[in-house]
């Protein structure tokens, strides 16, 4: 830390107190002020000065659908974050390693982000078995959707394992012909890798869930190992005409758009991707209602979110 | 109505801080409602600060909500003794539109040259009947700061607005950075007890 004399640090008390300088001056000064009778309550003084300032702006008007937005979401990110907390602590951290990319559906696709697999969503059939499990007042939700998570993720394998052996049998009549067998052969690598995604030891699952919901209507599945991201969503409404649905990866500094979709007519998606990211920045996942083609941040009402 | 009066029966925005701390005590108990209704109350002094510092509505919404969520993951850490609710929520908000200014990375010219000061700040808020007892305060505070010599307030202004460092504000403004230390010094000793008088009134 910067050692400071008392003369210096009486002189930063006031820039202190505005919070302009640098944090290591500010912690010398701090320091000092801790133990110095006359700039610790100089210090405290000021710093009484200017939070009082900030209250000389009268409140003025805020466009109300978007602050009801912005309230929206903020009561969706505690809910989660509350349900979230009872949850297993998570085991020692590492940093996530692969190439971007992120695929939406057969939508637009994140500038920058390559597309994996598509159209996924059209092949989800097979009404979710964590559908069916009873969410009672007064249990710990975070429980129920850990539970339901090993459901669905047992579900989604079944279906996924299910094309795969189709695949296989397929290949052996047309191997004469390359083309199909180099497709299906690509598809098959690509269930292996998704198999290997949803099942990995370091699988993250985020609920995603509104206020109104009383089971989750979508999960996030990250394989903090393997970078891939499975998203999945149940009786979602299509969005209004002209819009699209837009997923957030939401960290403490940011939040990343990552694609746009739009739901199958009963409301299933199921979208992979490959991104990476450190472990532990993953605050929660939403998705809001965006003009179609998607937006640089969030503008439109959060339909679902998740924390992480 | 004299300070000490005003000290019993100040009520902010929307409620008085009596309100805000008992639902700061359950925002800690993770009560999501309490945090709507904290929002309910403080969000237009929040925006309106914000934006004052940022002139960008889609980033001012931003900060409001980052504000309150951290005041809800960070709840436990507020001290009533410190401060009142609104208060503790307008230093957040503050200080992360300061980052924001910070990291758009103005020229001082610019930095200078905005219109971010105490006397542009509008003295009503739009309906004054919502807000008298808080317009009240702040004709109190307003009167303090238009007693500051002109050189005093406008150092403060430039680091309370712009975020600007000591260093900065003598850089732009021409002044020796002692003389700049001393200006802010003495301008902040000046409002101090005028200003004081409003933490009794919150508490």
């Amino acid at each position: 830390m910067t050692r400071i004399t008392h003369e210096e640090a009486f002189s930063e008390l006031s820039a202190v107190a505005l919070e302009t300088v640098s944090a290591d001056i500010a912690s010398a000064v701090r320091a000092h002020a801790a133990v110095c009778p006359e700039c610790g309550p100089e210090l405290a003084a000021m710093e009484q000065t200017v939070a009082i300032l900030g209250e000389l702006v009268p409140p003025g008007q805020i466009n109300r659908g978007r602050s009801a937005g912005v309230r929206s979401r903020l009561l969706m990110r505690a809910r989660a974050e509350r349900e979230s907390r009872s949850a297993p602590v998570p085991g020692p951290p590492d940093i996530a390693r692969g190439v971007a990319s992120l695929t939406g559906q057969g939508q637009r696709v994140t500038p920058g982000a390559q597309r994996v697999v598509t159209g996924e969503s059209k092949r989800v059939t097979t009404p979710p078995t964590w559908d069916v499990v009873p969410v009672r007042r007064g249990m710990n939700w975070y429980a129920i959707a850990a539970t339901v998570a090993l459901v669905i993720t047992g579900a989604q394998l079944l279906r996924v394992t299910s094309d795969r052996d189709r695949m296989r049998s397929e290949i052996v009549p047309v191997d004469t012909t390359k083309s199909p067998v180099d497709s299906l052969t690509l598809a098959l690598s690509q269930k292996d890798s998704m198999i290997a995604a949803m099942t990995g030891p370091d699988v993250k699952v985020v609920p995603l869930t509104n206020q109104s919901a009383r089971q989750p209507l979508g999960r996030m599945m990250w394989n903090r190992s393997s970078n891939d991201w499975i998203m999945v969503t149940y009786n979602l409404r299509q969005p209004k005409p002209g819009m699209t649905y837009q997923v957030w990866l939401v960290t403490d500094d940011a939040k990343i758009s990552a694609g746009t979709f739009r739901p199958d007519a009963e409301g299933k998606t199921f979208m992979h991707a490959k991104y990476p990211m450190d472990r532990n920045a993953l605050r929660a996942v939403a998705i809001t209602e965006e003009p179609e083609g998607g937006v640089p941040a969030p503008t439109g009402p959060m339909v679902v979110a998740g924390s992480a | 109505m004299n300070p000490s009066e005003r000290a019993q029966s100040y009520s902010g925005e929307n409620g008085s801080n009596a309100d805000d701390v008992a639902l700061m005590r359950r925002i800690v108990e993770a009560d999501e409602t309490a945090l709507g209704a904290l929002y309910d109350r403080w969000v237009r002094s929040l925006y309106s600060l914000v934006l004052h510092l940022l002139k960008d509505p889609d980033e001012a919404e931003d900060v409001v909500e980052e504000t309150f969520w951290q005041a809800w993951r960070k709840a436990d850490s507020y001290e009533p003794s410190k401060g009142a609710v609104s208060t503790w929520l307008l230093t957040i908000g503050r200080r992360k539109a300061l980052d924001r200014l910070r990291s758009r990375k103005r020229s001082k010219e610019d930095a200078i040259s905005d219109d971010r000061t105490f006397a542009d700040l509008p003295s009503n808020a739009p309906d004054p009947a919502v807000d008298a007892e808080g317009a009240e305060l702040r004709e109190h505070v307003r009167a303090a700061l238009n007693e500051l010599p002109d050189e005093q307030r406008e150092v403060l202004e430039l680091g309370y607005f712009s975020g600007l460092s000591q260093s900065e504000i003598a850089d732009a403004t021409g002044q020796p950075l002692g003389t700049v230390k001393t200006r802010m010094r003495l301008a902040m000793q000046k409002l101090r007890e005028p200003l004081s008088m409003h933490r009794g009134m919150t508490e």
